[in-house]
């Protein structure tokens, strides 16, 4: 990814400063993920799935939630239209990260943008949106930003998956790996409600989310998601304050007025 | 077989989720009215998942054990007080062995 970094020489310092700038605010998430990614690494050893899809599934699926429960219904029998589907539901939030980043790398060629779009992913969402909304990245600054942090990311995340599974079920449960993952995400939860429209979003879609508990092939948390995204844009309209964030196109827009 | 398949098929899927804005937006805006959804989509995505991930089984609902629980809660916590989000698990481990420890 780093063929990205097309420079000329006047910029090259300065992207070469946003790429490490890039995975250095992603490092505490990094840090994260990688016992999170250890816990499904050791998860896939346990189960009675052929190690080879098991270790593609790291790479291929690059989102841990569904990973964890594909392998798990994989391991349980479920039959495969099933699976996929439910994976597929759990990862559609994707699509939603896809339109937020998507905006700040529009004007890249369009085999540019097909490379961006693959690391795609919460952590990544986190630590890029918020920054390129500073406003101060230029176009090859947030390319540079952007790889940094993927690069990282997603490095650690198939280091630490794929060296868990090769190690085994040798780790004890008692150190507790199992809780990482829903850790990981309750760390990124409290990160992400920067104000009462984020806290009314989580809060509703998190009482959605057990109140469909039922509903077919693991929909419940992308119909979860949906309602909370529309409950906390309707909390915005009511809020008397108004703020201005920037948007990628560099101007600035009036929102929640 | 099976395996590859059903892996290569989630894989493509959550490949065309991540491609798809960067293809349809193009050089074109998003319109504003969605500025505000978007930042939205984070906190409502992940609510749903660590509540799906840890109050349901087997599609029923079902408490937590209680490590499980104190963890999440004083990550949660530490994680809101201190703005660090590695500070869920340096945090959040230690409280769920010893909360294991004395239960």
């Amino acid at each position: 990814m780093t063929a990205l970094l097309h420079t000329g020489p006047a910029g090259e310092t300065r992207a070469r400063s946003a790429f490490t700038e890039g995975a250095r605010d992603i490092t505490p998430m990094v840090l994260g993920v990688v016992p999170f990614g250890m816990a499904i690494g050791a998860t896939a050893g346990t189960l009675q799935i052929d190690t080879g899809p098991a270790l593609a599934g790291a790479p291929l699926i690059l989102a841990g939630a569904a990973q964890l429960t594909t392998l798990q219904m994989l391991d349980a029998g479920v039959a495969p239209v099933v699976i996929v589907l439910s994976a597929l539901m759990i990862n559609a939030r994707l699509l939603l990260y896809s339109a937020s980043i998507a905006p700040w790398f529009r004007h890249e060629t369009l085999r540019r943008r097909l490379v961006l779009a693959a690391p795609v992913i919460d952590q990544l969402h986190f630590t890029c949106v918020p920054r390129f909304e500073r406003g101060d990245l230029d176009r090859e600054g947030r390319l540079a930003y952007y790889s940094g942090a993927a690069i990282w990311l997603v490095g650690a995340w198939l280091t630490s998956q794929t060296s868990a599974m090769l190690v085994g079920a040798s780790v004890p449960d008692a150190v507790g790996l199992r809780v990482a993952a829903p850790l990981a995400l309750v760390g990124l939860l409290a990160k992400s409600m920067t104000d009462h429209r984020g806290v009314v979003a989580a809060i509703v879609a998190g009482v959605v989310a057990v109140v469909g508990t039922g509903i077919p092939f693991h929909s419940a948390v992308l119909v979860a998601a949906l309602v909370g995204i529309a409950a906390g844009t309707l909390a915005a309209r009511h809020t008397a304050r108004s703020d201005a964030t920037i948007t990628p196109t560099g101007g600035n827009a009036e929102v929640a007025s | 077989m099976t395996g590859w398949l059903v892996i290569l098929a989630i894989g493509l899927g959550s490949y065309v989720f991540r491609a798809s804005m960067f293809v349809l937006l193009g050089d074109r805006e998003l319109p504003a009215w969605t500025t505000t959804p978007m930042t939205l989509v984070a906190p409502a995505a992940i609510g749903a998942m660590v509540v799906s991930m840890t109050l349901t089984h087997d599609g029923r609902t079902q408490l937590p054990a209680l490590p499980e629980l104190a963890a999440m809660v004083a990550g949660f916590v530490v994680v809101r007080r201190t703005g660090n989000v590695m500070h869920a698990i340096t945090v959040g481990l230690p409280v769920f062995w010893l909360v294991s420890a004395i239960v």
